[in-house]
């Protein structure tokens, strides 16, 4: 385990990921949650500056009972802007974060995943929990082979 | 103690498309059950079509005009996302709101104590110039009006609980004291009215419930709200808006009402009409989509309704 508090979000997260236009319509973005069994994309602009998160939360809600229906329509709903219903502003880290602290925040947070930025708002990654159910295990199958003292203390 | 039930083939004819909640296999499950021997003493009705005299009590000519043209020769046509018709809707609309002046005309006419009209197109979304949310002809309203033309009643009264609320009764009786209107209902679902502030000139009542309430929501609404205001009003009939769509079953909303909160509802609302107007009661059913949930919940209410209280 003491290896595991040596890694940083970089270390874990997967680089330059797919993103989604703020433009671009919720059957789009369903498409990719369903081809890359992703559970959130990032929202980013032509600088690929991050403006929002889409999670399938997002889309769950986008059916929930309102007022405008009796019942809620698919294609209709499917049509409209990722813009209507990502979450904005979202919670995001820097690549330099202690991969110990972000997993408390995505416990905390119970999210599934959060964009990494750098300096002027740049997506350069995202981080989920199976990065870092990796980044574990990973880190005390290394230790216990190098150093097999680790296993008694 | 005589319950009549009306219903009509026509209803179970409009068509509302593959797939759709509002289908005529609802019809069929609560038909089931009224037909079964539990029900023997149920005098069952065929409802003569609503006249265009009675239509107008409540809506303008031109919706009429507009509704029955829009009635397609074959396939369907969409009045809006949810409210779709098929050839037979005309005619279904017509006995729908037809059952409920029949029934106003029989349990006036002391030939029953009470009334249960297994109709659709359900009503009590329609507005006097708008078709919506399932609903062509506001049913339950065109009864309560025809009760007043025809019979020279002075105050009739409609409980609504169905799930939603229902709008285009509010808006048909907001401005007239000889009308009381009370919907206990989910609030910021379909159709987004039924807020509590919204009192007409004092003869609406509305209770919306938050998501995932149930008896003692119902109860305390009823209790607090609605029957003090009820009596207050005394009615000379009691019309129900009788949706069973707040069931915990129900996949269109999230309140969790069961059997036996309708058989409550429903004795609390004949005890009322049982001091009031001699337990005189006209039930017109409304929504209610798990077709188990609702078979079963109108079988309790009429249960209910067959046993009332006798009045002298
Ligand atoms: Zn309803």
């Amino acid at each position: 385990m003491y290896e595991f508090l040596q890694y940083h979000v970089r270390d874990a997260m997967t680089v330059d990921p797919i993103a989604i236009s703020p433009k671009a319509k919720l059957h789009e973005a369903e498409d990719l949650f369903e081809i890359h069994d992703f559970n959130g994309v990032p929202v980013v602009n032509d600088q690929r500056q991050l403006l929002g998160m889409l999670t399938k939360f997002d889309l769950l809600k986008a059916f929930r009972f309102d007022s405008h229906t009796l019942v809620p329509h698919y294609n209709a709903i499917m049509e409209q802007l990722v813009e209507t219903v990502m979450t904005c502003d979202p919670v995001a880290v820097s690549p330099q974060l202690p991969l110990s602290r972000l997993l408390q925040k995505l416990v905390e947070m119970r999210t599934k995943s959060l964009p990494v930025i750098e300096e002027g708002n740049l997506l350069i990654g995202i981080i989920s929990r199976q990065d870092v159910l990796k980044a574990l295990r990973r880190s005390t199958v290394q230790r216990e082979i190098l150093t097999p003292r680790d296993r008694a203390s | 103690m005589t319950t009549l039930l009306y219903t009509h083939s026509a209803c179970q004819e409009h068509d509302t498309g593959f797939g759709h909640p509002e289908c005529a296999a609802r019809l069929t499950a609560i038909l089931n059950v009224l037909g079964t021997a539990p029900f023997a003493a149920l005098e069952w009705r065929d409802p003569p079509k609503a006249t265009s005299e009675q239509l107008t009590h409540i809506h303008s000519q031109s919706h009429l005009e507009r509704i029955l043209g829009q009635v397609p020769k074959q396939g369907h046509y969409a009045i809006d996302g949810d409210t779709i018709i098929s050839p037979s809707s005309g005619e279904a609309a017509l006995r729908a709101a037809g059952a409920v002046c029949a029934a106003v005309d029989a349990v006036l006419g002391r030939e029953a104590h009470n009334a249960f009209c297994a109709i659709r197109p359900p009503g009590h979304h329609a507005e006097p110039s708008q078709a919506m949310g399932f609903c062509l002809f506001n049913n339950v309203a065109i009864g309560a009006a025809h009760a007043r033309a025809a019979h020279a009643l002075q105050r009739v009264a409609v409980i609504d609980f169905d799930v939603h609320h229902g709008n285009g009764t509010q808006v048909a009786f907001e401005h007239d004291p000889g009308y009381f209107y009370a919907s206990i209902h989910q609030a910021h679902i379909y159709p987004g009215t039924g807020r509590r502030e919204e009192r007409g000139i004092g003869n609406i009542v509305n209770v919306p419930l938050s998501a995932n309430s149930g008896s003692a929501e119902l109860c305390q609404g009823w209790n607090q709200k609605i029957a003090p205001a009820l009596r207050q009003f005394q009615p000379e009939l009691i019309l129900i808006s009788a949706g069973f769509d707040a069931h915990h079953m129900d996949p269109l909303a999230e309140i969790n009402l069961s059997e036996d909160d309708y058989a409550w509802l429903t004795e609390e609302i004949l005890a009322v009409a049982a001091d009031c107007c001699e337990g005189r009661v006209i039930s017109v059913l409304e929504g209610g989509y798990n077709l188990s949930a609702l078979a079963s919940s109108v079988a309790i209410h009429v249960k209910t309704l067959m046993a009332a209280p006798a009045t002298t």
